[in-house]
């Protein structure tokens, strides 16, 4: 039962992470993936206000971790990194802005609720 | 890898932003076979005790190699933009996460951790970097 929650949390969490990504990457003139890091950061917050929260196991803890496992991504941040140019500065860039934004924003989530 | 392809993994046979809706349905397909293989590895694989998230990193390193190779590769294969949806997108975006590795990172700090911290990133990126990379180099020369 957890398990189907969990999958099907991470379904929609791609939708939403193929739209909005793509959405932010089509508006965007910078040289970096906004795509990616957009989706990464929400998701990070919201998983860091889940976390905080120190609620149980319930189904809707579960959808939402499960929501931001498929929102965001770790392998597309890796490619695209790379396709970046990895010595490049834009690639060091999204490597940086990605980490500490993520940081970030899970404590600001975790903070916020605790 | 086409060089300088800061965004390999998009959509890029529909611009403007039109969704068809089989291209929700990949994603969607994709996502749900990738979060399910991510909670499964989460059960079979328990980390050492002291919470090291052991099956996460597995996950994420496993799936950069995974997507890799599949893009390498698909370069050379042709097949059509749902399949790129499925496997790239839907499957291995969703296997892989960076939600819970910013928690878990993020955790490890506030437990006062400098060390299993340091290794947990350092193998994530580097990890997650260089077997990106080895996947690149063997989807271009395999069939």
């Amino acid at each position: 039962m957890s398990l189907l929650t969990v999958s099907l949390a991470g379904a929609f969490g791609a939708v939403c992470r193929y739209l909005l990504s793509g959405w932010a990457q089509e508006r965007s003139r910078l040289g970096v993936p906004v795509g990616t890091i957009t989706v990464n950061l929400i998701g990070a917050l919201v998983l860091g206000l889940v976390a905080g929260s120190g609620s149980p196991e319930s189904s809707l803890t579960l959808a939402l971790a499960g929501f931001c496992g498929g929102f965001t991504t770790f392998s597309t941040w890796m490619v695209e990194t790379i396709g970046l140019g990895l010595s490049s500065p834009r690639a060091v860039l999204n490597l940086g802005i990605t980490l500490l934004g993520g940081l970030a924003a899970a404590l600001a989530g975790y903070t916020l609720v605790s | 890898m086409a060089p300088h392809d800061p965004t390999p993994v998009s959509d890029a046979s529909t611009p403007g932003g039109v969704r068809p809706w089989s291209a929700l349905a990949a994603v969607a397909a994709g996502g749900l076979v990738g979060s399910a293989a991510r909670a499964g590895l989460g059960l079979l694989i328990r980390g050492p005790d002291g919470g090291f998230p052991t099956a996460i990193l597995v996950a994420n390193l496993a799936g950069s190699f995974l997507l890799g190779l599949y893009l390498a590769r698909r370069e050379r294969a042709v097949s059509g933009p749902n399949a790129m949806r499925f496997w790239a997108i839907g499957l291995l975006g969703s296997f892989t996460t960076f939600s819970t590795f910013s928690v878990d990172l993020l955790g490890l700090l506030q437990a006062g951790r400098p060390l299993a911290s340091a290794g947990y990133l350092a193998a994530s990126l580097v990890g997650g970097l260089g077997l990106a990379l080895a996947g690149q180099r063997i989807g271009a020369v395999i069939r």
